[in-house]
């Protein structure tokens, strides 16, 4: 049987060893890692509140920082976000070569899930630029290596839905919208609202301005609780296209003059 | 024998000021090394050009720095015939290839108080690195004085705003000090009513003498009443101007603490950023440790999200 002070001996000694479990320190980053990681943070910040230059120059700094280190998955996303906050600032063709750069390396081999955002981005961008052959090309890329299970799968089929509507397949542009709205619904409310936009301009095109009024409706409600004002303005836009469709001039003029007090950079 | 000995002291004299004048060598050439590597002389560098408007907070041998860390310094600042004024740049070449051909120099204060440093600010094109007698742009960055001249320019107006403000409740034309005369002239007034009112009751019915005696005790003791606020009023106002003049004097003292403090307080806000320092130090110290670095994350780099939407009208 054990004594009273055994039991208390080996009380002490179990709580001893649990807490010395307890102390493991957490893997030490270097000092540089960790400064990349600090100016990435501050970036993200800055691109969340819309200041756009700063982070232009936190995502700079943090690259540069990475490159001298190679730390891979820092350069990737670096650049990735570059390319981004380029692409916002109205600078297509800087936001072009930086995803050029991580598409093109061959001497450093980066992560599939990177180089899918990089061709997706990149489709939207050529997109964006009127180049839709390119943009199917950048896509199908995109969509081999997320092979339909990757994060991006809702980006992607919102850009697919995008290319549809470029070449005036309506029924293209909802199937994939359709598609991107299932899968974005709980995910991604960027990409649901994205999705409600190009249903609603199907709609549009289709000239059922009721259903595209009421998605536009939806969207705007969700961009504004994501607080974009680019989206919120293009939502404006399609409740004003809608309203004219319908023959509603006054409340189209309502909407543009609502459009056009958005600031949108 | 003597003369042996004299030529032995001889030898010795010429061995000693031979190791003396050989360790003055050795010392000299020391101290000349020490010069060189203080000089960085022995460091291979890049040298590289700005060009500022003036020559205020530039000076020979300050620091360069890049991300926080010394990589060079400012070998010489001369005027140029345009009236501009060059700066010569040596930067260590180990650092040379993180600067690129558009990055900035800018003249900083690390702190509000201490000299000041030139700052690299990284350009965005990496491939193409400064070579030797680059020029880059220069901006300066802005300083404690500027700063703490902003601060005096911005309490300024509030000041004024008190006084102003004192001396409009301290003027006897006032809307206060006219509230005050009209109040004790309605008692003035009052009490002349009142008396009338005594009058009144004396020449009226006998029927009602007993309630008019009591009426006018009554209206005694609210006479006696009224005379003693007449009295006090004024006492009143004596006192009301005592504290309003207390509280220009109030005034004044702030206004002078404010200008007395005004010299220190560079130096507050820096002994206030060395302390925040510390606390931020403890607090990383404490981030690290268990229980505590399970309860903070870690910055970690992270994708902007893809956005896959393309507004119709574009390009």
């Amino acid at each position: 049987m054990m004594t009273m002070q055994q039991s208390f001996s080996l009380s002490v000694l179990s709580c001893v060893l649990l807490l010395t479990a307890c102390a493991q320190s957490a893997p030490v980053r270097n000092a540089r890692l960790e400064l990349a990681a600090e100016h990435s943070q501050n970036a993200q910040r800055a691109y969340n509140r819309g200041d756009y230059h700063v982070a232009l120059r936190q995502y700079e700094m943090a690259l540069q920082v990475d490159v001298a280190i190679e730390n891979i998955p820092g350069i990737a996303i670096n650049t990735l976000n570059l390319a981004r906050v380029n692409q916002s600032l109205g600078r297509p063709e800087v936001a072009n070569a930086y995803l050029d750069k991580l598409l093109q390396d061959r001497a450093l081999e980066y992560e599939k899930s990177f180089m899918v955002a990089a061709a997706a981005q990149k489709s939207l961008l050529v997109l964006q630029q009127g180049d839709v052959k390119e943009a199917r090309h950048w896509l199908e890329k995109a969509s081999l290596w997320c092979d339909g299970k990757c994060p991006l799968a809702s980006v992607i089929d919102n850009a697919h839905a995008a290319i549809a509507l470029r070449e005036k397949d309506t029924d293209q542009a909802l199937r994939w919208a359709d598609r991107a709205a299932s899968a974005s619904r709980n995910d991604s409310l960027l990409e649901y609202a994205n999705a409600l936009r190009y249903m609603s301009e199907a709609r549009l095109m289709r000239g059922e301005f009721t259903t595209a009024l009421r998605l536009a409706d939806e969207a705007l409600a969700v961009d504004k609780s994501l607080g974009w004002p680019e989206k919120i303005k293009q939502d404006l836009l399609l409740s004003a296209s809608a309203y004219e469709g319908q023959g509603d001039a006054g409340q189209a003029k309502r909407f543009r003059e609502r459009a056009s007090r958005i600031a949108t950079r | 024998m003597k003369l042996n000995n004299y030529n032995q002291r001889l030898l010795n004299i010429e061995q000693r000021t031979k190791r003396f004048l050989l360790g003055a060598l050795g010392a000299m050439l020391l101290a000349l090394l020490l010069i060189a590597i203080k000089q960085d002389y022995l460091v291979r560098s890049t040298t590289i050009y700005f060009f500022a408007p003036n020559a205020q907070g530039l000076n020979q041998g300050m620091a360069v720095k890049f991300i926080g860390f010394k990589v060079g310094s400012v070998k010489d600042v001369s005027m140029q015939p345009n009236a501009s004024v060059r700066v010569r740049v040596s930067l260590n070449d180990e650092y040379v290839h993180l600067i690129g051909q558009d990055a900035k120099a800018r003249l900083i204060k690390e702190a509000l108080v201490g000299e000041s440093v030139v700052e690299i600010i990284p350009g965005s094109q990496q491939v193409q690195q400064v070579t030797q007698n680059s020029v880059l742009q220069f901006e300066r960055g802005q300083d404690a004085s500027s700063i703490a001249e902003s601060m005096a320019s911005q309490l300024q107006p509030i000041l004024t705003d008190i006084q102003q403000i004192t001396a409009s409740i301290n003027n006897p034309n006032g809307d206060i000090q006219k509230t005050l005369k009209n109040l004790n002239q309605v008692t003035g007034d009052l009490r002349e009513t009142v008396k009338q009112f005594t009058q009144l009751g004396i020449s009226g019915n006998q029927k009602l003498e007993s309630v008019h005696g009591k009426l006018d005790k009554a209206l005694n003791s609210v006479n006696t009443n009224l005379e003693m606020m007449d009295k006090a009023i004024p006492r009143l106002i004596d006192k009301t101007d005592a504290t309003l003049d207390n509280v220009q004097t109030a005034t004044t003292d702030i206004k002078r603490m404010a200008a007395d403090s005004a010299g220190e307080l560079p130096a507050f806000i820096h002994n206030s950023n060395a302390l925040v320092q510390d606390s931020q130090d403890m607090l990383e110290g404490a981030k690290q440790s268990w229980p505590f670095s399970g309860w903070f994350r870690k910055p970690e780099a992270q994708v902007l999200p893809v956005d896959g939407y393309v507004p119709p009208g574009s390009p």
